[in-house]
């Protein structure tokens, strides 16, 4: 299995090169593999800074948006009320493009990270709220009932009851809002910023140095990996037993 | 029927008012009745009549709008864990937690230390014959084995009381008269008050002492039926004459408040 990709993989980077070497391509639209390792050797520092920008704005904004996101959601979820009133603000307001708002963010927030991770939180807030309150509307009231009948205080209904319960939903809303953080934050620094991995894609882009520009595509891949791979713990963590009940159908 | 034995549940003039875009709906109306220690009452009724409302005001979940429910004579005002265990139609278990780590699950939370928990809970897997299992997950089980389970669990903090809202309604006819049984071989060797309520009047009949019938809208005890057949209930019994004519006066107190129903239906149309 894994010899299989590693041929695949050489055998499509091999192409790749191959047309590049033979000018199949213009330059200025496709670098070659070895051109994009030749960027790296040339630049890494200057790409590690921009990769220490983005990953700090990343992790600012998950962790801001994953436990706005959950508790919004939750109590939404819990109280009838609060759900009926916040619910559908929250469904329409994710269906906004909004990007439009950055330039707004940037007014209020500067040039600097914080506007980008003013605008990733509110990119990733939405479906991570909207998934939780759905996850813990849709549990049956008995479970609840029998939290209050063990003698549950209305703390462990929630931590030890509910919040397991809905961590399926949760955390499929956590998968599309850390995507669309890491998204929002590299098309917030390519639009306007002082630095980045999207700050670096740009700044190449607008000198013709296409092997930079293929490079700083690679870094951005790695941040969103670098997220998913995190996700991933954290599913393997809380969700064992749901992959044994899929595995078991 | 020892008259001797001491009253465990008493209710008095329970009453519950729902109201539903500002109309109040009775739902529960003077339920008045008692439930002697080591007893099995169902209770059956019409669906929607608010049998399951009454459980859990039984069990202090639901607070009543009139009368008061007493437990050992005292006024229960919020869920008393130590004392009253529920178990639901579905069985409610947590499926991150194996089957032990789901009886234990109440333990914890009234603060039982791990070991005194695994003891406790080893010996309520074995009480329901599901010791080889402690260790799956619940979607692992069968519905019948979950509601086993869902039994042990209750029974693991030893509360004397038992309140079961309609709990073998999802299982398949055979399997439901299998977990009959077994309840009832539990209920013999560990002593309980259990409140059983069911839309199945042969189940009722075949596993309790007393049956209390109820109307719908306002949910009324309309009558105790005290059958008085014989224990240990095998499942001949079903066959007898005093079953078939037990079964047939709850029958008619049932479908007779089914006719009033439509025709209110029609009123209000």
């Amino acid at each position: 299995m894994t010899r299989r990709r590693i041929i695949l993989i050489v055998i499509i980077l091999g192409s790749w090169e191959a047309v590049c070497r033979f000018n199949i391509v213009v330059p200025l639209l496709l670098a070659s593999p070895s051109e994009i390792i030749g960027a790296l050797i040339q630049s890494w520092p200057e790409y590690l800074v921009a990769l220490r920008f983005t990953v700090a704005e990343i992790a600012v904004a998950l962790a801001v948006a994953w436990s706005l996101g959950i508790v919004t959601g939750t109590a939404a979820g819990m109280i009838p009320f609060l759900g009926a009133a916040i619910g559908p603000i929250l469904v329409s307001l994710f269906a906004v493009p909004l990007i439009t708002w950055y330039p707004l963010f940037m007014v209020w927030f500067g040039i600097g990270m914080t506007s980008k991770i003013v605008y990733a939180v509110v990119s990733g807030f939405f479906p991570i709220a909207i998934n939780t309150m759905n996850g813990v509307r849709g549990l049956d009231h008995r479970y609840f009932l029998f939290g209050q009948a063990i003698g549950c205080s209305r703390r462990q209904v929630i931590f030890r009851i509910l919040l397991p319960m809905a961590m399926p939903s949760i955390v499929s809303g956590l998968r599309i809002g850390t995507a669309l953080i890491v998204i929002a934050v590299i098309v917030a620094e390519m639009l306007a910023s002082l630095g980045g991995i999207g700050y670096v894609i740009s700044y190449y882009r607008s000198i013709y140095a296409t092997p930079h520009v293929y490079l700083g595509i690679l870094f951005a891949l790695a941040c969103a990996l670098l997220a998913n791979w995190g996700l991933g713990i954290l599913e393997r963590r809380f969700m064992h037993w749901r992959e044994l009940q899929i595995g078991d159908r | 029927m020892t008259s001797a034995r001491p009253i465990v549940i008493e209710t008095r003039g329970l009453g519950k008012i729902f109201s539903i875009d500002r109309a109040p709906i009775i739902a529960l109306q003077d339920i008045s009745f008692t439930v002697q220690e080591g007893g099995f009452v169902s209770l059956v009724g019409p669906s929607g009549c608010g049998k399951s409302t009454l459980l859990q005001m039984l069990a202090g979940l639901v607070p009543s709008t009139a009368g008061q429910v007493l437990v050992d004579g005292l006024i229960l005002r919020e869920p008393a864990p130590d004392k009253i265990s529920v178990m639901f139609q579905d069985a409610t278990l947590l499926p991150w937690k194996r089957v032990a780590e789901n009886i234990e699950f109440p333990l914890e939370i009234g603060g039982m230390n791990a070991a005194d928990r695994r003891d406790r809970a080893a010996a309520m897997l074995s009480l329901v014959g599901l010791t080889e299992f402690a260790a799956r997950y619940p979607h692992e089980l069968s519905g019948g084995m979950r509601q086993r389970i869902s039994i042990a669990r209750a029974l693991a903090p030893d509360p004397r009381i038992l309140l079961m809202d309609e709990p073998f309604g999802a299982l398949d006819e055979q399997t439901r008269i299998k977990m009959g049984h077994e309840l009832l071989r539990i209920w013999s060797r560990t002593g309980k008050t259990i409140f059983f309520i069911t839309h199945s009047l042969t189940e009722a009949l075949f596993l309790s002492d007393v049956v209390l019938v109820m109307s719908h809208r306002p949910g009324k005890i309309v009558d105790v039926i005290v059958a008085g057949l014989p224990r240990p209930r095998t499942y001949d019994i079903i066959g007898s004459a005093e079953f078939g004519a037990a079964r047939n006066r709850i029958w008619k107190l049932i479908s007779q408040d089914d006719d009033t129903d439509a025709s209110e239906g029609m009123a209000s149309l």
